[in-house]
């Protein structure tokens, strides 16, 4: 009983604050305050004509995307190579690979920052982000894809290439739609990650922000805060959107091969 | 008999570990032909070598005459079971059999569909065509296996122990299955298994492997009643060693065994050659028998206290503890109407025939 308190407690306090945005998203008035002050769209109305907002929210999509396809990509490679063959020093290089996992963001920013800048002599540009998003969420599409790899029988794409098949279509007819589900896992979440990311884009952007770093921007002018409001609403409904497709289309997945479906990452 | 696969001193290292030693081995057309052997003995590799998984360090190998080096096992004209079956899940069964014609351009889809068909009533799967692979039993999906296999019509069926995953019952019941099978397609079958009787019921040949290497080849019988070394003795079936001199090595073998005294044996008993001096004799158990009260006989008899006393219904294990004989001689006995089961501590008679004996070194 009392753990049913604590656990409802526990949501409340992790879920209200969200909750909060798409009330203050609706309110009719500058300050984020109660009492409400009547209903109104206009916020979003601004959305739709802040031509800055747009070129940043761009910027994240393309970086968001871009990341998750990149990241997925490697992740696909690594937990394919350590699920599937022996090869010397393997769990050494599986570790450094996993490593960006627990280095500090910060860190990593300024250090990829004096790469890029003093000894590569490039612009800071969308690649450049991109690039340092690849390298803090491929440890997370490895994690999620090792699973997926480790519940395949090594034996499959060997037996489709007895069958007949290259050892690349093998892997196209056989392996690839057994670990699907992981690869759309992997996909939206270094896509999530890619999408929120501050520290990194702060330091490696160039002249165009990404949209955290264009909000932080904002809060320097207390009048746009409800636009960050609105823009906050549309993005948590377009995630739970995303996480619940991606949840469907694992479950079907599971229910296709007939695994026993011990959870995922939701 | 037309050799199919031709093995000449392959060899087969992973690094430091020398997984296969000089095999040289010959196996024909047509024939149901075992690699038999304890785990990591090399069997499992020596499949893998001729199916393509894995590449030879050293050595030649052969099918149907065209060197296999450095063709892949999509382009060799052998197909394999796995020891997991390696059923695509996200397939159905027809789907699953069916894999192997993807390329088959010559065939339209309807040819395709009887082919299917055809495959599946093979194994005695009919009308499973439309069934998830996932919902299968372990009999069905082995049943799968084999018909995804044969529909390309290899020249070799290979085997990686594909009866290991079975109980019992339907152990026995597929080996029988498997050799009604490769009578019907008559092509070659190469069976990985670490059961000696599995390899015995089903091969016209058995390698028997250790380290690497094989210990004999040769047909079932010869294995059982003629094995050339104490590894292989042991290894297939129940075997007694006793310690022996070899006074005579000639015709006939002139041997003093400790316990049982001295006899002579043909030489056809002897399968390698053996120096005068120390050797071993081995006895299978069922070729030792109890004299019950009543029961006569005209052939050699020995003292003996029963020392353990194994039941399995319809035969008893005794072990037989004889003076100067090292262990309890271990024989087996049918249990016939009027034949008592002994208990232990009981005196008996052991009946003894230097016929079934064979010398080893």
């Amino acid at each position: 009983m009392s753990l049913r308190v604590y656990a409802i407690a526990y949501l409340i306090f992790l879920y209200a604050p969200i909750a909060l945005l798409p009330i203050f998203a609706f309110n009719d008035a500058t300050i984020i305050a109660f009492p409400l002050s009547g209903g109104t769209t206009k916020w979003f109305g601004e959305l739709m004509t802040n031509r800055a907002l747009h070129t940043a929210v761009g910027n994240s999509l393309f970086i968001a995307v871009m990341t998750s396809i990149l990241s997925t990509l490697l992740g696909v490679c690594a937990a394919r190579a350590g699920a599937m063959y022996r090869f010397p020093m393997k769990a050494g290089i599986m570790g450094f690979i996993m490593l960006p996992l627990v280095l500090p963001e910060i860190i990593v920013a300024v250090s990829l920052l004096v790469v890029v800048v003093q000894i590569l002599d490039l612009g800071l540009s969308n690649w450049t982000i991109i690039a340092a998003h690849v390298l803090i969420c491929t440890p997370f599409s490895i994690a999620i894809l090792n699973g997926a790899f480790q519940n395949l029988d090594p034996s499959m794409e060997e037996a489709a290439m007895d069958l007949g098949e290259s050892r690349f279509s093998a892997f196209r007819l056989v392996t690839l739609p057994l670990v699907m589900p992981g690869i759309i896992a992997s996909m939206l979440i270094a896509f999530t990650i890619s999408l929120d990311e501050f520290i990194i884009a702060f330091f490696l952007s160039g002249s165009s922000p990404t949209m955290p770093v264009y909000i932080w921007g904002l809060l320097r002018f207390p009048q746009s805060l409800p636009v960050v409001m609105a823009l906050g609403t549309i993005l948590v409904a377009l995630s739970i959107l995303l996480l619940t497709i991606a949840e469907i289309l694992r479950r079907r997945g599971m229910a296709r091969v007939g695994v026993k479906d011990k959870g995922g990452f939701l | 008999m037309t050799p199919l696969i031709t093995l000449k001193g392959v060899n087969k290292h992973y690094g430091d570990y020398h997984a296969l030693r000089d095999i040289d081995l010959e196996i024909g057309e047509g024939e149901f032909f075992s690699l038999l052997g304890p785990s990591g003995c090399g069997k499992t590799t020596l499949l893998r070598t001729i199916a393509g998984f894995e590449s030879v360090s050293n050595g030649l190998v052969t099918i149907g005459g065209k060197d296999m080096a450095g063709v892949p096992a999509n382009l060799r004209p052998t197909n394999m079971v796995f020891q997991s079956y390696a059923i695509f899940p996200h397939l159905s069964v027809a789907e699953n059999v069916a894999f192997g014609l993807r390329k088959r351009s010559d065939l339209d889809t309807k040819a395709k569909q009887t082919l299917v068909e055809d495959a599946l009533d093979m194994v005695g799967l009919d009308g499973y065509g439309k069934r998830a692979a996932h919902a299968l039993s372990g009999g069905q999906r082995q049943r799968v296996a084999l018909a995804r296999a044969l529909i390309l019509k290899p020249k070799v069926l290979l085997l990686d122990e594909p009866l290991s995953a079975l109980d019992k019952k339907m152990r026995e019941q597929m080996q029988v299955e498997l050799m009604r099978l490769q009578r019907h397609v008559g092509i070659t079958f190469i069976l990985v298994t670490h059961d000696q009787e599995e390899a015995l019921v089903m091969s016209d040949r058995i390698a028997v492997m250790f380290e690497g290497r094989i210990g004999q080849l040769a047909d079932a019988e010869t294995l059982y009643r003629r094995p050339r070394n104490r590894q292989v003795a042991d290894f297939i079936g129940k075997m007694n060693f006793l310690d022996v001199v070899v006074r005579s090595s000639n015709d006939p073998v002139d041997l003093e065994i400790s316990g049982l005294g001295r006899v002579t044996i043909s030489p056809d008993q002897v399968p390698e050659p053996v120096t005068i001096g120390k050797a071993i004799v081995g006895i299978r158990p069922e070729t030792l028998s109890l004299l019950f009260d009543g029961e006569t006989t005209d052939l050699r008899l020995i003292d003996g206290v029963v020392d353990e006393v194994v039941y399995y219904g319809d035969m008893t294990y005794y072990d037989v503890r004889v003076q100067g004989v090292e262990k309890p001689l271990n024989i087996a006995m049918k249990n016939v109407i009027g034949r008592p089961v002994l208990d232990v501590g009981a005196a008996t008679r052991v009946v003894w025939d230097e016929r079934s004996l064979v010398l080893l070194n």
